[in-house]
């Protein structure tokens, strides 16, 4: 009895939210690659990859009742739940100190925005085409979850420039994904 | 408002990659009921963007499936249904027995629900709680960095600044890095300024004021900052710190000088 189903995303939404027999291991299925692809983009090291995708599917398990539909795509929100999930372990202090066993250089000020180097995968391959000063911004937003405020902080430039490059680096990156 | 336009501010991007403010975000989503292209845009990018993760996906390993539905699974509570019970007539004393088993087996569920709510309630609250302490370690850790930056380094000077005539109980403290010329303040009290006014820190060299930065006006509400850094400065005798209109001034305004300290 393995015939290949596919759900669209209201009806698996519905299932999950039924807590359906199997609706889980469809999700798993269907939904695990993409999902570490996004989660190795931000956690460099596999073991700390996999206990981020076990907590990702327990948030999504956890939270389903509370995803809206008219607010974004279900698996735009899974993407975001992975991506937090992500910056949440490399922001821990647990995940911090073990980084201090590897040297990290004390370079001065910008020494905090280039702590991990991370694998070049997925969105991060489409990041390199992008020039050096919005490289960095999208970097330290997207993949290190800093807000606009710490950015400016931490590169002293004005929060202004910081928005208006970050949106100019985007829709450059639309164009890069399409 | 032209619709074309803020679909290509990149608005939809930042939406879409959870980069928005709280503001930006409530404000996208009420233009996406307005307009439909706009709605449209939001699609199109999100399918985009789960091709592209689709095109990047990594598999993972076929043993960590069985990890994810273990951890998933024990959330979740092991309810067995009890099926009907045969009405055939038995002896009185088994009918006894069959009852107070029947008994013991609804408490026994009852107690097996109430655990489960229980061991629920302490799970999320244990999720909440390893949130907490690691946002307050990072904080924590945050501090350490500022603190180790100014009390560990010998060429930092300290000037303490008293409160002036205006304000008596305002006072400051500025650290400054002689070698690196870095300048960072530490507010330790002044009163919070009026929406459309700043303060702004000066360097006082040989009598000539030098503008050393605006201090947001964000320090005085929410979570303090504890070093704030300023302009770097080349010269400096003494610090002040006066009250401006919103954005700074060239000169600063003698009579709203609130604090004031030699290096």
């Amino acid at each position: 009895m393995n015939a290949k189903i596919t759900y669209g995303e209201d009806e698996l939404v519905s299932l999950l939210r039924q807590r359906a027999d199997s609706s889980f291991g469809y999700l798993y299925d269907n939904y695990s690659g993409p999902l570490l692809g996004i989660v190795s983009s931000i956690v460099a090291d596999q073991e700390t990859a996999r206990d981020v995708l076990q907590e990702v599917f327990v948030n999504i398990w956890r939270k389903i009742e509370s995803y809206d539909s008219s607010k974004g795509r279900l698996f735009t929100w899974m993407m975001n739940i992975a991506r937090n999930a992500a910056i949440d372990k490399i922001r821990s202090r647990g995940y911090r100190d073990s980084l201090k066993n590897f040297a990290i250089p004390e370079t001065g000020e910008t020494g905090a925005a280039t702590l991990p180097q991370l694998s070049d995968t997925g969105l991060k391959k489409v990041l390199t085409t992008l020039k050096e000063e919005h490289r960095v911004l999208i970097d330290m937003s997207y993949f290190q979850g800093y807000t606009h405020e710490e950015i400016a902080k931490i590169l002293d430039i004005p929060l202004g420039t910081v928005k208006t490059r970050i949106r100019s680096a985007l829709t450059h990156l639309r164009t890069m994904i399409k | 408002m032209n619709v074309r336009e803020y679909i290509s501010s990149g608005i939809v991007e930042s939406y879409v990659l959870g980069l928005t403010s709280s503001e930006e975000q409530s404000e996208f989503e009420r233009m996406c009921k307005q307009y439909p292209e706009i709605l449209q845009a939001r699609i199109d990018f999100e399918q985009a963007m789960e091709r592209q993760a689709r095109h990047n996906a990594i598999e993972p390993p076929p043993s960590w499936k069985y990890d994810v539905m273990n951890a998933v699974t024990s959330q979740e509570a092991k309810v067995v249904p009890i099926t009907g019970i045969d009405r055939i007539a038995r002896p009185t004393r088994l009918k006894w027995v069959a009852a107070a088993c029947a008994l013991l087996l609804a408490g026994s569920l009852i107690w097996n629900i109430s655990q489960y709510n229980r061991n629920r309630k302490l799970q999320n609250s244990y999720f909440d709680l390893t949130k907490d302490y690691d946002s307050v370690a990072l904080h924590l850790t945050e501090i350490e960095d500022e603190i180790a930056m100014i009390s560990l380094n010998p060429n930092v000077k300290m000037a303490s600044m008293k409160g002036m005539e205006v304000s008596p109980a305002s006072f400051a403290t500025v650290y400054w890095d002689t070698t690196s010329r870095d300048v960072y303040l530490v507010v330790n009290n002044l009163p919070k300024p009026a929406s459309d006014k700043q303060y702004q820190l000066w360097a006082l060299l040989n009598g000539q004021p030098i503008d050393v930065g605006m201090i947001d006006n964000d320090v005085f509400i929410g979570q303090k900052r504890l070093l704030l850094r300023m302009k770097n400065v080349s010269g400096a005798q003494a610090f002040a710190i006066t009250l401006e209109k919103k954005g700074g001034s060239e000169k600063p305004t003698m009579d709203s000088m609130y604090v004031m300290g030699n290096l």
